[in-house]
């Protein structure tokens, strides 16, 4: 059930309306079945798996709470493994076999079989459940903060399963804290006006986002992207550029939704995004796009591997930067392309870590709008030519789509000129949104303008510009494949 | 339960807030008729453009011979020779890129103006394989579910949804703005696009002839051999000369199309003539007949046309 679709608004306008009715101290048992329900609506065999993480984290963590001070390592190591055990063989283990296979098949071919084809006999037929990666990544965050102390062992399952299987967050996050989640989960959360109006806005301007603006420049993507081979330069380098677009809209849409979805019923997640195509350097961007991911990475991957190797100096930081950005990418997905994509990003971070006083220096001779506008264009040019790894099935397809970007010539591909009007139109106000949310805040505000007929316009404009231009046949979220 | 509602809406803030959605839904409703009306206004009074000519074939056009298909319907088929030679007007009602339901959608509405005398159907290779795309394509005839309930039926089988989202007055426009913007202006006239709905291609193709192979089976859509069924009933109903056609292809082929199969066995069902030129050695032969592998260019047009015309002449 995707948030865009009318099934899940039907759902949605049930449960909430049976939230409000139900007695306060049982709310928590209605959003465990809703979002059971929710999860199990399109697999519900995919439960089990998930089921076995929560279990295993629930049990683990009293375990490592109550029982002796030797036991807890033992404990907490057990839990971990398990955790990543399953999301390693449901999303990993194809491109791990595939992987041995093929070098042993290069040596195979050479030697004994030359040019006779192989498949891999080990491809195994399974699906990784959906959001299993961020059920894993919560569950393992709640383990570690158990270790450091920091936070109580849940004694109720129940509470537990809710706050990994909360139906808002499961499939595409945000990747959410037990110490943020549980906590509300246990509070009285009378029925709150503002909270539902707040939330009801963040859904529209969400689905905005993803009907009018991501499904929209998807078309233009998929067409020019998937067949790169018969495009020129200048309509991959417009399609790459709309594709940074697609992907901001796209998630941030997905989180803006998630974010309205739990205020609705009174509950704040983390925020994600915070305007990161404005950032001037990779190093703010990444402060600023899928925020609860990369802060998540920051304390329980980033910070450990930086203090160990602290002996090593700078080069400690290096040594983080690259391995934490590798991960965070081979996250994404069991392909070479996530890595590299992360690799690019440790480069990068690598370069501004080391340039960060000569780049200070420098800012102070030029004017601050220019350096806002150089760095802004560096940020996102950089970051658009790293999502080409991101996007493509290959790197081998990545580099020639690289390539073909600076020597084909060639027209621009328009097939259909309202897709590209559409387009234009959507990443335009966007960018007017994000501009005056960045630089004038405090200039006429609409949506939250004191005068209900000119809020409400606004966010009526937002509907009606989902039934002009919206793409009502447009497919999932990209982070749900994650 | 009637108590516990009771309890609900008159607790603060439940009254308060069914207050402001409500005035949020009448000031959107307000908007959204309001610009759906100026939207309907606009469509319907289009002088040209891909819009134009399917209100043109569904509220207009009286011609005596119809010519239904995809954009091997639209560009293979010149109304031209079909009037010269038939001494009967004609128009071309394909439309590039559409599955069988907007042919169907079409027939509905023509039929409840009138009958043709002879209608073409151009039927291509998979033309009954199940695919998504087909169902998004009907949105096409979003903007006459309103006014045309004969094609209600067809328009339904967009998604299981779709009633609802038609009670938006704007929602069948959706992403029509600039299309209908386009057609009341006369920059497509002057292109002189069309000839009563031919759209001629003037590429020539010059490479070897493919061979192709349809050994692999399709998932077949029954929805669509069910139009195709009632398409065919419709015709024989209304006592209009139905022709079956699968239009010239430059490619050789492994096996027979399991749509082309089907399509023909239900024509013999119900006997109508199937006239297959998908083999027809004459165009096999000569790869600058074609624009591409599969739309023959003008030249290609007007032989095929014409031989078609001639194979209906015999007939007849």
């Amino acid at each position: 059930m995707i948030f865009t679709s009318i099934p899940f608004f039907l759902f949605f306008i049930s449960f909430a309306f049976l939230y409000y009715i139900f007695p306060l101290r049982f709310r928590w048992v209605w959003i465990l079945a809703s979002s059971l329900f929710f999860y199990m609506y399109g697999n519900p065999y995919s439960i089990i798996i998930i089921a076995s993480i929560i279990f295993v984290t629930w049990f683990c963590a009293l375990r490592m709470e109550k029982g002796p001070s030797e036991k807890v390592t033992p404990y907490f190591l057990f839990a971990i493994i398990i955790n990543i055990a399953l999301l390693v063989f449901f999303k990993y283990a194809n491109f791990f076999t595939s992987t041995v296979f093929d070098l042993t098949n290069i040596v195979n071919t050479q030697v004994f079989h030359a040019g006779a084809p192989y498949s891999n006999p080990f491809i195994l037929n399974v699906i990784a459940p959906l959001g299993l990666s961020y059920v894993t990544f919560q569950a393992i965050g709640y383990l570690i903060e158990i270790k450091r102390g920091n936070h109580k062992a849940e004694g109720n399952i129940g509470y537990l399963s809710t706050f990994l299987l909360f139906f808002p967050k499961i499939i595409a996050g945000p990747v959410e804290r037990a110490h943020h989640i549980l906590p509300q989960l246990k509070q009285y959360k009378p029925f709150n006006y503002d909270n539902i109006s707040k939330g009801l806005k963040l859904i529209i301007w969400g689905l905005f986002k993803k009907l009018v603006i991501a499904d929209r420049l998807s078309i233009y993507v998929d067409a020019v992207l998937d067949n790169a081979g018969h495009h020129s330069g200048t309509s991959i380098s417009i399609a790459v550029i709309f594709y940074v677009f697609q992907m901001y809209a796209d998630f941030s849409g997905y989180t803006d939704m998630a974010l309205g979805i739990s205020k609705v019923l009174g509950f704040d997640l983390l925020q994600n995004f915070n305007r990161p195509l404005l950032a001037k350097s990779i190093t703010e961007f990444w402060r600023k796009w899928h925020i609860s991911l990369s802060t998540w990475f920051a304390d329980y991957f980033y910070t450990p591997i930086a203090i160990s190797k602290r002996d090593w100096g700078i080069w400690s930081v290096v040594y983080a930067f690259f391995i934490t950005f590798i991960t965070l990418g081979f996250w994404h997905g069991a392909n070479w392309t996530f890595v590299v994509f992360g690799a690019l990003q440790g480069f990068i971070l690598t370069i501004e870590f080391f340039t960060r006083k000569a780049r200070k220096n420098m800012r102070k001779k030029i004017p601050p709008l220019l350096n806002n506008i150089i760095g802004t264009i560096f940020t996102v040019g950089y970051f658009a030519l790293s999502l080409i790894f991101f996007r493509a099935s290959s790197v081998k397809d990545s580099l020639i789509i690289i390539r073909r970007i600076f020597t084909i010539k060639g027209p621009v591909y328009i097939e259909n000129p309202t897709i590209i009007l559409f387009s234009l139109l959507g990443i335009f106000f966007l960018a007017l949104i994000e501009l005056k949310r960045e630089y004038f805040d405090t200039l006429f505000n609409i949506s939250t303008n004191r005068h209900w007929f000119i809020r409400n316009c606004y966010y009526c404009f937002l509907l009606l510009a989902i039934l002009i231009a919206g793409v009502f046949d447009g497919g999932e979220f990209i982070y749900f494949q994650f | 339960m009637s108590k516990i509602l009771t309890q609900i809406v008159t607790q603060r803030g439940y009254l308060y807030l069914l207050k402001k959605l409500a005035a949020f839904m009448v000031l959107f409703i307000l908007f959204d008729f309001i610009i759906g009306s100026f939207f309907r206004y606009l469509y319907f009074r289009q002088t040209s453009g891909w819009e134009f000519r399917t209100k043109y074939s569904v509220e207009d056009t009286r011609a005596d011979i119809l010519i239904f298909g995809a954009s091997r319907a639209q560009q293979q088929y010149n109304p031209i020779f079909f009037e010269e030679r038939l001494h009967q007007t004609c128009y071309n009602v394909g439309r590039d890129g559409q599955p069988i339901f907007y042919y169907y959608g079409i027939l509905n509405g023509v039929l409840r103006r009138y009958s043709p005398k002879m209608i073409f159907l151009d039927i291509e290779n998979g033309v009954f394989n199940s695919e998504q795309s087909s169902y998004d394509r009907i949105g096409v005839l979003l903007p006459f579910y309103k006014t045309h309930a004969e094609m209600r039926q067809v328009i339904e089988l967009k998604s299981p949804y779709e009633k609802m989202k038609l009670q938006s007055s704007i929602y069948p426009f959706n992403s029509l703005l600039f299309k209908i913007a386009v057609g009341n202006t006369k920059f497509n006239k002057n292109r002189n696009e069309d000839i009563k709905g031919y759209i001629p291609l003037s590429g020539e193709l010059h490479e070897p002839i493919r061979t192709v192979s349809f050994l692999n089976q399709h998932v077949l859509d029954t929805n669509k051999i069910n139009v195709y069924r009632s398409f065919i009933n419709d015709c024989i109903k209304h006592h209009i000369k139905l022709y079956i056609v699968c239009s010239p292809y430059y490619m050789k082929t492994i096996g027979t199309d399991t749509s082309i199969s089907i399509a023909k066995k239900i024509a013999h069902e119900n006997n109508v003539d199937f006239i297959d030129y998908s083999k027809d050695e004459l165009f096999l032969t000569n790869s600058t007949l074609f624009d591409d592998t599969v739309h023959v260019n003008v030249a290609g047009a007007r032989i095929f046309s014409n031989k078609l015309i001639d194979n209906i002449l015999v007939k007849e």
